[in-house]
């Protein structure tokens, strides 16, 4: 079997811990079939919290920023304010 | 034996000559000229009958065009006045139209600014709110709720994923 490597960019408001990657990793094997993953990091306190995964095709947006703009731009579409 | 005196005779005959000549020269002429002035009365009371008469249909005449043009102004002043009534109304309808597209001019203008003022006020809160919850996260946010946010957040869109792809790698 051909071994699969590919560049995976995380972009996070505070550095990355080794546990996180571990957990981060972990959970791309179960979406990717790569064996080797290359991390690239970069920080951006704007996302508040959370984290933004881009690896290949997959594009994960789990920060807290994103749900703030999801939470604001429900607010004024249903008008609940 | 009765005798007869000439001079009464010669009396007589004067008297019955200056009765002829009375009658011919005096009595003639003034009775022609009384006849005449007679007729002539007689012509001027005619005429006068006549002018009367005229002047009675002249008058009339006047008094009965007098009062079709009396006729005519009532009639003439009712239209005017129904001319007037119309002309009132139709200023009245107008001015009332005029009121009620200006007023809905105003209304709508006054809706359409209070809907932006309520969406701005909407925004400033919305923004307002999350901004405040973003600060509050952004000071609480530290190791542990990073990891506690990596995995709970990760996690779902992973799942996510693999619900769509209904075959996941790896395994």
């Amino acid at each position: 079997m051909a071994s699969k490597k590919e560049i995976v960019k995380m972009i996070t408001p505070l550095p990355l811990t080794e546990s996180q990657r571990s957990l981060i990793k972990t959970k791309l094997n179960r979406i990717t079939d790569l064996n080797h993953m290359i991390f690239q990091e970069e920080i951006d306190p704007s996302l508040v919290g959370g984290i933004i995964v881009i690896c290949g095709e997959i594009y994960i947006d789990c920060s807290l920023k994103t749900q703030f703009n999801k939470i604001r731009e429900s607010l004024l579409r249903e008008g609940i304010v | 034996m009765i005798s007869i005196d000439r001079s009464i005779i010669f009396q007589i005959i004067n008297f019955f000559v200056l009765v002829m000549l009375l009658f011919r020269f005096l009595f003639k002429p003034v009775i022609q000229a009384l006849d005449k002035r007679s007729n002539h009365i007689q012509d001027e009371m005619t005429k006068i009958e006549n002018a009367k008469l005229e002047v009675e249909q002249l008058r009339k005449k006047f008094e009965e065009e007098s009062k079709n043009i009396h006729i005519k102004y009532q009639e003439r002043l009712e239209l005017a006045n129904q001319e007037a009534v119309q002309i009132k109304s139709k200023i009245i309808d107008e001015a009332y139209q005029e009121s009620e597209k200006i007023k809905q001019t105003a209304e709508e203008k006054a809706r359409i600014e209070i809907d932006k003022l309520f969406s701005e006020l909407k925004m400033d809160i919305v923004d307002i709110s999350t901004g405040i919850a973003e600060k509050l996260l952004r000071e609480q946010i530290d190791v542990s709720k990073q990891d506690q946010l990596i995995d709970r957040l990760l996690e779902e869109a992973i799942s996510r994923i693999e619900i769509k792809s209904d075959v996941p790698y790896g395994q």
